[in-house]
């Protein structure tokens, strides 16, 4: 019985505890990429998991929990951004970075980074942190986003071509701070 | 993968930072846990944006819209008194402080998510009503010929005026008022998540629509349509301040000036750049006010732990802390005032305020002068307008030399069968004067035309 609501807990499936210590660092930087804060980024990553709960077992049998995991968060941060106007316009632009220290460079490329993500359509995002940051094969992107190869590839172009125009953010491909 | 997609790639690892927590199966858990008992469901994304629509009638509203402000605390309205303090020599004047001898709102503390105010029923006032004061009608015993032109339910504080309009939150929405007729030309659904009047400049109204999650949220809205035209985020280092109030400032550099925890920083409105910033080591900032010539920035940090709030200036040409004031204790963060002699600020949190003067920001005499009084659930914050810095209350309404803190005029603020009004936020526009007015015996709240004296004119 769970303290806190009353409601009897479901058993806990073998290998989920390690693999959600193991893993979440990653799929919650998957989701703040994907959602640009850690609150929605964590209900995006709790959502996953709690889907994943309960086929477990079917999932570590067909050795594919996170390829699940990581479906049900791309799958639900779509039909959150369908479901919710966006209506902040991103125009948060950088100032020198050099000029500051350590903390506020990295602020400062972390608000550069987003603010770029924030030009893309929710799928092309998706397709970025899918391929270049979770590194997915185009397959396993095409699989995750129930989408074609081709899709993924113009996807990806798409993207590519409004990053490198994003202001801040070729000198962050280039080098420059660290998280 | 090509160069330009593994350069992607790498800095997209390098600069996506750590997550500050993990999730943990005891979350995971939990959320099973309530979703079976509560049935299957959806939890939406915390996404807050705005939706446009033209002004509508207020009976529209949903009712389980609640403000996020703390302003909209039911103001309580008993016996008033001021004390006009003219403590120069000492280095501090406390002006006007609002006294009352309400209870105590539930629990012992301001209720911050309590109803709009026109709906509430004071803590401990009169539960009797009086009939409601007409539009267009002279305010009975009011101050400086105060004339009563609109009927709208507004948060104490939140008035601003610029572009020949009058601004104010009403805790659901941003409203743009015609001051000539009182009416609503403009609405746009908006909460403050902290105390925080609408600053107008270069055409657009700027609000802060988000303070958290270690950010400050900007929003632009243009100044005639209130369509958003720009919002700007302003990440925070360390913590945000617990007692935020008056964090979003003016400066007249044409630049907004952003309180973001152990931050201030200056953001330019025009293309959302953080031109400046100044960190501040003393602990969470919980407001800021630039000094008019520019140069120089007030803000004071609230300390929970001991209910002590401090005043810092810093110079923003010379960098550093010019001065470091001497701590007092404070129910809240101040909401701070700067003007050419100092800086304005109050100290309480409504039920208990008073309104002070710190010439150079030197608070340090200050302590004596904190007083055991009531504000009636009502913040007291001072406005500068037409060349004079204004103080509003429940007993009088005073009018003071920004720069040296004498009292230039000062008119009594009536009680009406007993039960205080209130007239407070004093803002300018089209060359008249208009305040903030409430009479919890009627349930009148809204907007008062104002002729001050001369000596108000500076």
């Amino acid at each position: 019985m769970d303290t806190l609501t009353g409601v009897d807990r479901p058993a806990e499936p073998d290998g989920f505890r390690a693999f959600v210590e193991a893993r979440s660092p990653a799929l919650l930087r998957s989701g703040w990429l994907l959602t640009g804060d850690w609150t929605t980024a964590e209900d995006l990553v709790q959502t996953a998991l709690a889907a994943a709960w309960p086929r477990w077992d079917s999932l570590r049998r067909q050795d594919a929990p996170e390829v699940y995991v990581r479906k049900i968060m791309i799958n639900t941060y779509l039909r959150w951004r369908q479901r919710r106007w966006n209506g902040e316009i991103a125009t948060g632009r950088l100032p020198e970075m050099a000029a500051y220290g350590d903390v506020f460079a990295q602020i400062d490329a972390r608000q550069a980074l987003l603010a770029a993500l924030d030009r893309l359509s929710p799928r092309q995002r998706a397709v970025v942190v899918l391929r270049y940051f979770a590194d997915q094969t185009e397959g396993q992107t095409a699989a995750a986003m129930g989408c074609s190869v081709g899709a993924v590839k113009s996807h990806a172009a798409k993207a590519l071509a409004r990053l490198r125009d994003a202001p801040g953010l070729a000198e962050l491909m280039t080098g420059g701070v660290t998280s | 993968m090509n160069t330009s997609e593994q350069q992607l790639t790498e800095m997209l690892h390098r600069v996506t930072p750590e997550p500050p927590r993990r999730v943990t199966v005891e979350d995971i858990a939990f959320r099973l846990a309530s979703q079976a008992g509560s049935g299957p469901q959806h939890r939406e994304p915390r996404y807050r944006r705005p939706r446009y629509r033209q002004s509508r009638p207020r009976r529209d509203r949903d009712p389980r819209r609640r403000p996020k402000w703390g302003w909209a605390a039911a103001p309580v309205l008993a016996a008033a008194s001021v004390f006009v303090v003219a403590g120069a020599s000492a280095g501090i004047a406390v002006l006007a402080t609002s006294h009352h001898t309400p209870s105590p709102p539930a629990q012992g503390k301001r209720d911050t998510t309590s109803a709009p105010p026109v709906s509430s029923s004071p803590t401990g006032a009169p539960t009797a009503t009086g009939p409601v004061l007409p539009v267009g009608s002279v305010i009975p015993g009011g101050p400086w010929k105060a004339r009563l032109i609109g009927h709208q339910s507004l948060l104490p504080g939140s008035l601003a005026g610029g572009d020949g309009s009058l601004y104010a939150l009403t805790g659901q929405d941003l409203v743009r008022i015609d001051p000539g007729s009182g009416a609503v030309l403009q609405s746009v659904p908006f909460s403050s998540p902290v105390a925080n009047p609408p600053v107008v400049m270069g055409g657009t109204v700027w609000v802060v629509s988000s303070y958290g999650d270690a950010r400050a949220v900007l929003l632009g809205f243009d100044a005639q349509t209130l369509t958003q035209v720009r919002s700007v985020t302003v990440p925070a280092i360390g913590q945000l301040s617990s007692a935020a109030q008056g964090v979003l400032a003016a400066g007249p550099d044409g630049n907004l000036y952003v309180a973001a925890g152990e931050l201030v920083a200056v953001v330019n409105p025009a293309s959302g750049l953080i031109v400046q910033r100044v960190q501040q080591p003393e602990g969470p900032v919980s407001s800021v006010a630039v000094a008019p010539e520019g140069g120089t920035i007030y803000v004071t940090t609230f300390h929970a732990s001991n209910q002590t709030l401090q005043v810092l200036t810093y110079s923003l040409t010379e960098g550093g802390v010019e001065t470091n004031s001497s701590t007092v204790r404070s129910g809240g963060g101040g909401d701070l005032v700067a003007t050419s002699g100092g800086v304005w600020g109050t100290l309480g949190s409504g039920m208990s305020e008073s309104v002070w003067f710190a010439p150079g920001g030197d608070l340090s005499s200050a302590s004596p002068y904190v007083r055991d009084v009531g504000g009636g659930g009502y913040l007291t914050v001072p406005t500068l307008a037409n060349g004079a810095l204004w103080i509003g209350g429940t007993h009088a309404l005073t009018c003071a030399n920004p720069a040296t803190g004498s009292v230039l005029a000062s008119a009594a603020v009536p009680a009406d069968h007993g039960v205080a009004e209130y007239f407070g936020s004093v803002v300018y526009a089209d060359g008249n004067a208009y305040s903030y007015y409430s009479d919890n015996l009627s349930q009148t709240q809204g907007l008062a035309e104002l002729t001050p004296p001369a000596a108000c004119s500076r």
